[in-house]
């Protein structure tokens, strides 16, 4: 059933990416509608900072919007538009390791703000803040690569196929960066320490 | 590689089994179907991968910006961006080439031919050339040495030495 349905949409979205690739301007909106929290959240996933990943969002689909019409396989756009996704967040972090002393504001900074919605009370907001520093200190235990694929992988919700198309990697290696990653998580990180106590 | 631990399987074969039930061989496979034990490993640690990916979710920021599309049609131009580094290789290319010719026009433009020893003798500038060679071989400051220099002052040097032969005579 579920099976069934995923066809459907990739069928939908398939059908949405070759109209849009012929100059659709209502199609592409659509796929812009689907996909644009997914794309936001994988920026911020990455660099911790909500202006920054709305920039990014915004960056990923005027790109994506250009260079729709070279998409040869429509059915590919969803790995396509993370592909464009994950490459346009490795520049951005790229490019603020370099800026690192003019951004006076640290990202830290920036998500105590952001992070306190005006509707949510002082408490939520303390607890995201300490919920992203445990996230930050997860990932930098990790390598380049292990982060990458962890993200998509339980972050993104990508699945081993999606992550290898993403990266232009094979799957063997996704699995392999995929094992050491959850190796280093379970063994480490605060998130799994219950999961580490049931099991001793 | 040790695969089990105490009949079950170790912790590392349980993670592969998280990654891809695929990744375990046969027996193993076998194995987790029927070991609750390890079924409940497998399942308590990709619960809590999953609780971990949807507090992530919960954890960011609404989006508050309005995401827009640029206005026009998609541009269907794949190689611009190699046509613009051509283009600009060229044009570097001709400028290098249009300097390095105008500059050895302006410097020697004797060089810029090349001439067949029998046609040297036609050759005005260079003739000139080897008849002041002959007239005046040495360099200028030698003429003013020896006082031969064109510009030399006969006055001048009466003046500073005097001719005593004709001071004896008057």
């Amino acid at each position: 059933m579920a099976t069934e349905e995923s066809k459907n949409m990739t069928r939908k979205i398939a059908g949405l990416a070759e109209q849009a690739g012929k100059g659709n301007r209502g199609n592409f909106q659509e796929l812009m509608n689907m996909f644009q929290q997914d794309i936001y959240r994988l920026a911020y996933y990455r660099t911790f900072s909500r202006m920054d990943a709305e920039d990014i969002t915004q960056e990923v689909f005027v790109l994506a919007y250009r260079k729709i019409k070279s998409l040869k396989e429509p059915q590919r756009f969803r790995a396509w538009l993370y592909t464009i996704a994950v490459n346009r967040c490795n520049d951005f972090l790229r490019k603020r390791k370099y800026l690192f002393l003019l951004q006076s504001r640290s990202a830290r900074e920036q998500e105590f703000e952001e992070a306190g919605d005006t509707d949510k009370s002082f408490t939520d907001t303390i607890a995201k803040k300490k919920f992203w520093e445990q996230v930050k200190l997860l990932l930098d235990k990790l390598s380049a690569m292990e982060k990458q694929v962890f993200t998509l992988r339980f972050m993104d919700h990508q699945n081993i196929n999606e992550i290898a198309a993403i990266l232009g990697k094979n799957e063997s290696t996704i699995k392999t960066h995929l094992y050491r990653a959850l190796n280093k998580v379970r063994a480490e990180s605060v998130f799994f320490e219950e999961y580490r106590e049931s099991i001793s | 590689m040790k695969k089990h631990n105490d009949g079950h399987l170790s912790e590392e074969w349980i993670i592969r089994a998280v990654v891809d039930e695929k990744e375990l061989s046969e027996e193993d496979h076998c194995h987790l179907m029927e070991c609750r034990l390890c079924q409940g490993k497998v399942e308590r640690f990709t619960a809590h991968l999953q609780m971990f990916g949807e507090r992530a979710e919960l954890s960011v920021p609404p989006l508050t910006k309005i995401i827009r599309i640029p206005q026009g049609e998609p541009s269907a131009v794949k190689y611009r961006p190699s046509w613009i580094h051509f283009a600009g290789a060229a044009a570097m290319a001709g400028l290098i080439l249009f300097f390095y010719f105008l500059g050895m026009d302006v410097m020697s433009p004797q060089l810029a031919t090349v001439q067949a020893p029998e046609n040297l003798f036609e050759d005005e500038y260079l003739m000139l050339e080897i008849s002041e060679m002959l007239e005046y071989p040495l360099s200028t400051e030698l003429y003013e040495i020896m006082g031969d220099a064109a510009d030399f002052e006969e006055d001048y040097m009466q003046f500073i030495v005097p001719d005593f032969q004709e001071d004896f005579q008057s």
